[in-house]
């Protein structure tokens, strides 16, 4: 493990979006929570990057930070929700939480740190945005297409949802 | 230059020189900001028969933003009681920081770009969607019945018409074959998009009018109904950095137009003599004055047109110029 300019990317990456993720579970205003997660979100669009996935990384970006993170907030917001969580439990099971979470967290380090994956030559790091609109294309038309049927019947449920409102009201 | 330095080996003196080129650059885009500014004071004055700032620096009022900016660095830093405290720090730097990293991807010339990736369009959108969080974040953390509505507003506004603008754009795409900014100005070699894309454009330019919150879809401030809508709590340093932050989204906006549309560098037949920094500068300074140029001469929209407005017409008009554009491919 040698440190390069990679290395360290890494490390900045996953320590925000772990970060965010911890910040995510233990701040107690809701409006909070949600930036926690964009954080999350856009410090995983990065590793993406690393990955030399630009497609995906960017499209992490487009669809999680931007459109999902700002609907949560419009509904927090407009629903004006103001209520804290409250702390509970005792301090031996956090404890013993803590305990649970180390050793996990060393079993997983273990297990990864020790994984040996064959590493094969792929083009995949060369204009994959291309590579991803022909596999969508040739390859997998029929899922694509039943993706756009299912998202179809999501919009038109949405809209009948809405007007049922309408009329009630 | 740009291009061997981007694909040299890394090292610390690297990071440096990046480091040095991106500063200089903040600053070249502060001071476009600063004429920016001045500029649309002065064009809205003479359209509307006003004299327009001619006191600081001149009769031309040339230092004139330079006072406002450093009175706004002098002013006293509120926050409300009642506010979020960590939040209303945090939004302006949300709100700001997107708006200056879209611009490296953007190449000026043919020389002069910050970075060269696949999907340089996307990731302008995907980019600028963060702003519209710090807005929101603003409006909510300000704690203010007003600034609250400026955020929603500014947040459904942001998320409708970014819908219409990337429509509009897979035209472009269509056409050009490729996400890479640099292979859609190339593909404009011969003709503009403008020409080939005039529907696409008229929507694009809509949408993009306003995704910059301009008038007239400057709802999210709208001055008349919510006092200044998100930004109502803010002041000095912190609400200049949301002016800075739009600016900045003005700039690169009249550069993504120039860009896709109008052919970036590319210079009019018989006038290549022109170098490609003076054309691209050019039309980017027609796009801004048309934009000034809208901003003197329409009214506000109301809220339910505007969203009227953005799904009922600009989305089905962008959804057919993209079904055109593919049957016209297919054909020719």
């Amino acid at each position: 493990m040698s440190v390069s300019g990679e290395m360290l990317a890494f490390l900045g990456l996953a320590f925000v979006a772990v970060l965010g993720g911890i910040l995510l579970i233990q701040l107690t205003k809701v409006v909070h929570m949600v930036l926690a997660l964009v954080f999350t979100f856009v410090s995983i669009a990065g590793i993406y990057l690393l990955l030399s996935a630009e497609f995906v990384a960017v499209v992490q970006i487009l669809l999680y930070s931007g459109a999902i993170t700002i609907v949560m907030l419009f509904g927090i917001m407009l629903t004006n929700n103001q209520k804290q969580e409250e702390e509970k439990g005792n301090r031996w099971r956090k404890i013993l939480l803590l305990l649970g979470i180390l050793g996990f967290a060393f079993a997983v380090y273990i297990g990864i740190y020790n994984l040996d994956i064959p590493v094969q030559p792929t083009t995949l790091h060369e204009a994959n945005t291309e590579q991803i609109g022909i596999a969508l294309f040739s390859k997998f038309v029929i899922p694509f297409e039943l993706m756009s049927v299912l998202l179809l019947v999501a919009l038109v449920g949405a809209i009948v949802l809405a007007k049922k409102d309408d009329e009630g009201a | 230059m740009m291009q061997e330095l981007l694909q040299s080996a890394p090292s610390w003196t690297k990071v440096g020189i990046f480091f040095g080129l991106a500063v200089l650059f903040l600053f070249v885009v502060l001071g476009f900001v600063t004429f920016a500014i001045l500029s649309e004071r002065k064009i809205m004055g003479f359209m509307q028969m006003r004299i327009g700032p001619n006191q600081v620096g001149g009769s031309w009022g040339l230092l004139q933003t330079v006072a406002d900016v450093l009175k706004l660095l002098l002013k006293e830093d509120t926050i409300p009681k009642k506010a979020d405290r960590p939040l209303y720090i945090l939004a302006p730097v949300l709100a700001f920081a997107p708006a200056f990293m879209v611009l490296a991807t953007l190449p000026f010339t043919n020389q002069f770009q910050f970075a060269d990736i696949g999907v340089g369009l996307l990731y302008y959108i995907a980019i600028s969607g963060i702003t519209t969080i710090g807005v929101v974040t603003a409006g909510w953390a300000s704690n203010n019945k007003y600034s609250l509505m400026g955020g929603m507003r500014a947040a459904a506004q942001m998320i409708s018409y970014e819908v219409p603008l990337v429509m509009s754009l897979v035209g472009v795409v269509l056409l050009a074959g490729s996400l890479n900014l640099r292979e859609i100005v190339a593909a404009q070699e011969d003709i503009w998009f403008i020409f080939l894309q005039p529907v696409g454009f008229i929507v694009f330019f809509i949408a993009a009018i306003a995704e910059l919150n301009r008038v007239p879809f400057d709802l999210p401030e709208a001055e008349s109904e919510l006092v200044a809508g998100f930004h109502v709590e803010y002041s000095g340093f912190r609400w200049a950095f949301f002016m800075l932050a739009e600016y900045v989204y003005m700039f690169a906006m009249a550069a993504l137009t120039t860009l896709l549309f109008l052919g970036g560098w590319h210079s009019l037949p018989f006038l290549d003599f022109i170098p490609g920094a003076v054309s691209f500068a050019l039309k980017f300074s027609v796009v801004i004055y048309v934009l000034i140029w809208i901003r003197v001469s329409f009214p506000r929209l109301r809220a339910d047109q505007l969203m009227e407005f953005a799904w009922k017409v600009l989305l089905p008009i962008a959804l057919a110029n993209i079904f055109l554009t593919a049957l016209l491919k297919e054909l020719f």
